[in-house]
């Protein structure tokens, strides 16, 4: 029997019976369109938290840090090669050059080099007085490259806009900050001018000098800076820790200031050399997946080096675990309509018991007969499919619009809860046929199997 | 003239409870090729038993049954299936029609499990309809039809295949003489003219006496008369 008559002969059979056909087929429906709006949801969340933090700028980013001394790097090697029970040297601890490296601009163009990394730049806070008419605070003042405008936390900008350059005198406010500093309304700020107190190292011999440590003499310094904008405080870490910081100003700016570092005292010696270093610098690589053999490689390098990729790998498995949660619910309703489909087929075969008789007797086989009705389920579980997807669409653009109509009355801004992949929708139908051909299997071989004899006596 | 069809102490036996039916109880009989053979008796002789088992429809439970030298005893299912379509074409009682097709599609249909592909096997089956004189009722459901014309369907869709052996089951069981005349003069010509073998299954003798040219009678599963016409 060719194929084509076997859809063409199934097609006819459930026309004949068009409302059992459609009703086990919306029934179908109703379960596949559970499962997709689930699932959807799953995607959607997903796609809300990862992709948030993926547009942070966290996961594409690695912090690298001065390599560790060398005793305790070689103590680390040592104890790691014991475990791994290998006579082999490692290369690390015989190199000179990676004893101890420290993070300075040849190291910083060292990192812009290497394969896969699209931007280095240095974390700086300089420490400042702020001034804002009567408000006065010690607090710090972090750098911020140009190039992090509209990522991460600088998405939302409550009011003004990003540092147009990194050369003006321009400055950015933490919300919270600038609350703290105005009683009228935040975005009054945006235009008017705040003073931060620095310190500077000097050569001796000129006014204004305080005696430190050392001999080292300081200038405190003041400058004005343009409040141009105002970010809303959000959860940055890593790279874009300024976003937690009340003061941000362009990096440039900050690397002319922050001439010393006093967040600790091994730093603040650093600083006093002639050569500048760097607490920590910013690595961006081109993509999250690149971070694991970029950081892999700076660690060879002899720097220090995290990245929050591991957080995403596990958050990625929550998902998938969530995903499969719930597609585990939207299940049950498929479930229930597979049922559906074994029952119709049933009563179907139980209808047309003589006609599958005298199919037999004028020539069909046990495997056309089977095909038939398989071919059945699967037209069955395609319809279903098909509607259930449409289905499912509908339903969640009207539970979107809902949820979104409640989060912009609650002042929340809105998100997209509901997110069709392609993988989902073609799933869906695929997963749709084969239910309905596992829950068709059972009585098309019932069928296949009817004694020609009794099913032609069968009225 | 050689064989169509062989039986050998064919026995079917079927268990009602505790009561075993000799349905058939050692039949050995041979039909040549282009015989119009004539299977008579009452109800429950064992006629139509013997007509299912010659179809395929149905396994002996012991003795042999051969058509054109092929055991239908060794047979699979599959091979049974093959052996329905090819071999033999059956006409019923009740003709058998599928309802919700039409007189071309039940006759095409046949030819559907034979893999005839769509064209030719409706072209084929408008010239059996015309052949058994049903040319303008192609399109027609077999509600729409009366007895006579859905036992010609029957007919026309019992030669799809163009089988060698028709195998008919009472098949002017429900129709009224003249009819009954005119269904069974038509597998007369097919006899005549195309030597299509033909086993007919009947309890009236004198309406099948003048087509048949031999009658085998059967009482109780057992043959209990023969006669050359």
């Amino acid at each position: 029997m060719i194929i084509s008559d076997t859809v063409h002969l199934a097609l006819r059979n459930l026309r004949e019976a068009v409302l059992r056909t459609a009703l086990t087929s919306l029934g179908v429906a109703i379960g596949i369109a559970s499962l997709v709006g689930m699932v959807s949801f799953g995607v959607a969340l997903q796609e809300q938290i990862v992709g948030n933090f993926l547009r942070s700028g966290v996961f594409d980013s690695i912090t690298v840090m001065p390599g560790m001394p060398a005793a305790a790097r070689n103590l680390r090697l040592k104890t790691a090669r014991r475990e791994l029970g290998a006579a082999t040297k490692s290369k690390g601890a015989d190199r000179p050059e990676a004893a101890h490296a420290p993070l300075d601009d040849e190291a910083l163009k060292k990192l812009a080099a290497l394969d896969r990394v699209i931007e280095v730049y240095p974390n700086i806070r300089v420490p400042v007085e702020i001034k804002y008419g009567q408000f006065s605070e010690f607090s710090g003042a972090v750098g911020v490259p140009m190039s992090a405008r509209g990522e991460g936390a600088f998405q939302n900008i409550a009011c003004g806009q990003f540092f147009p350059n990194d050369t003006g005198d321009d400055c950015m406010l933490n919300l919270d900050f600038a609350r703290r500093i105005t009683d009228e309304d935040v975005k009054d700020l945006i235009g008017k001018e705040l003073t931060l107190g620095f310190a500077n190292s000097v050569n001796k011999g000129q006014a204004n000098l305080i005696e430190a440590m050392g001999g080292v003499s300081f200038q405190r310094l003041e400058k004005k800076f343009r409040i141009v904008g105002i970010v809303e405080r959000q959860p940055g870490l890593g790279a874009l820790a300024g976003a937690l910081s009340p003061v941000m100003i362009p990096l440039a700016k900050a690397r002319q200031m922050g001439t010393f570092d006093v967040s600790s005292p091994q730093n603040f010696l650093r600083t006093l050399s002639d050569k500048r270093t760097y607490t920590a610098v910013t690595v961006k690589v081109r993509s999250p997946r690149d971070t694991d053999e970029v950081e892999q490689k700076i660690k060879d390098m002899g720097f220090g080096a995290f990245s929050i990729a591991d957080a995403l790998r596990g958050q990625k498995r929550a998902f998938i675990l969530l995903d499969l949660l719930l597609g585990l619910v939207g299940s049950i309703a498929l479930t229930v309509a597979s049922l559906g489909i074994v029952n119709t087929m049933v009563m179907s075969i139980l209808e047309r018991t003589r006609e599958i008789g005298i199919m037999k007797a004028i020539g069909g086989s046990d495997e056309d007969i089977r095909k038939i009705f398989l071919c059945e389920a699967a037209l069955i579980g395609l319809m279903g499919g098909v509607m259930g997807d449409l289905l499912g669409w509908f339903v969640g653009r009207v539970i979107n619009f809902g949820a979104n109509y409640y989060l912009q009355s609650q002042g929340a801004p809105g998100a997209n809860l509901f997110l069709i992949p392609w993988w989902l929708s073609s799933g869906g139908i695929a997963f749709a046929m084969a239910v309905s051909l596992i829950a068709g299997s059972f009585p098309a071989l019932r069928a296949a199997r009817l004694d020609p004899i009794q099913a032609l006596r069968h009225d | 003239m050689t064989i169509a069809l062989e039986t050998q102490d064919l026995k079917k036996h079927y268990s009602m409870g505790p009561v075993v039916v000799r349905a058939l109880d050692g039949i050995t009989l041979s039909v040549d090729r282009g015989e119009f053979l004539g299977l008579l008796g009452t109800s429950g002789s064992g006629k139509s038993t013997l007509l299912n088992l010659i179809a395929g429809l149905d396994r002996p439970t012991s003795g042999t049954l051969t058509v054109f030298d092929q055991s239908l005893a060794s047979m699979s299912r599959e091979e049974l299936s093959v052996h329905r379509r090819r071999n033999v074409g059956m006409i019923f009682q009740s003709f058998n029609l599928i309802s919700t097709m039409t007189a071309l599609e039940n006759v095409a249909l046949s030819m559907m499990f034979a893999g005839v592909t769509r064209r030719q096997r409706e072209r084929r089956a408008r010239e059996l309809l015309d052949q058994v004189g049903l040319g303008g009722r192609q399109l027609h459901r077999p509600k729409e039809l009366s007895g006579g014309e859905q036992q010609r369907v029957s007919i026309a869709r019992a030669l799809a295949n163009n089988p060698e052996i028709l195998l008919a089951d009472e098949p002017t069981g429900n129709l009224d003489s003249k009819t009954a005349r005119e269904i069974l003069a038509v597998l007369h010509e097919l006899n005549a003219r195309d030597n299509k073998t033909i086993v007919l299954v009947t309890h009236d003798s004198i309406l099948a006496a003048p087509f048949v040219r031999r009658t085998v009678t059967l009482l109780d599963g057992r043959i209990v008369a023969e006669t050359r016409l």
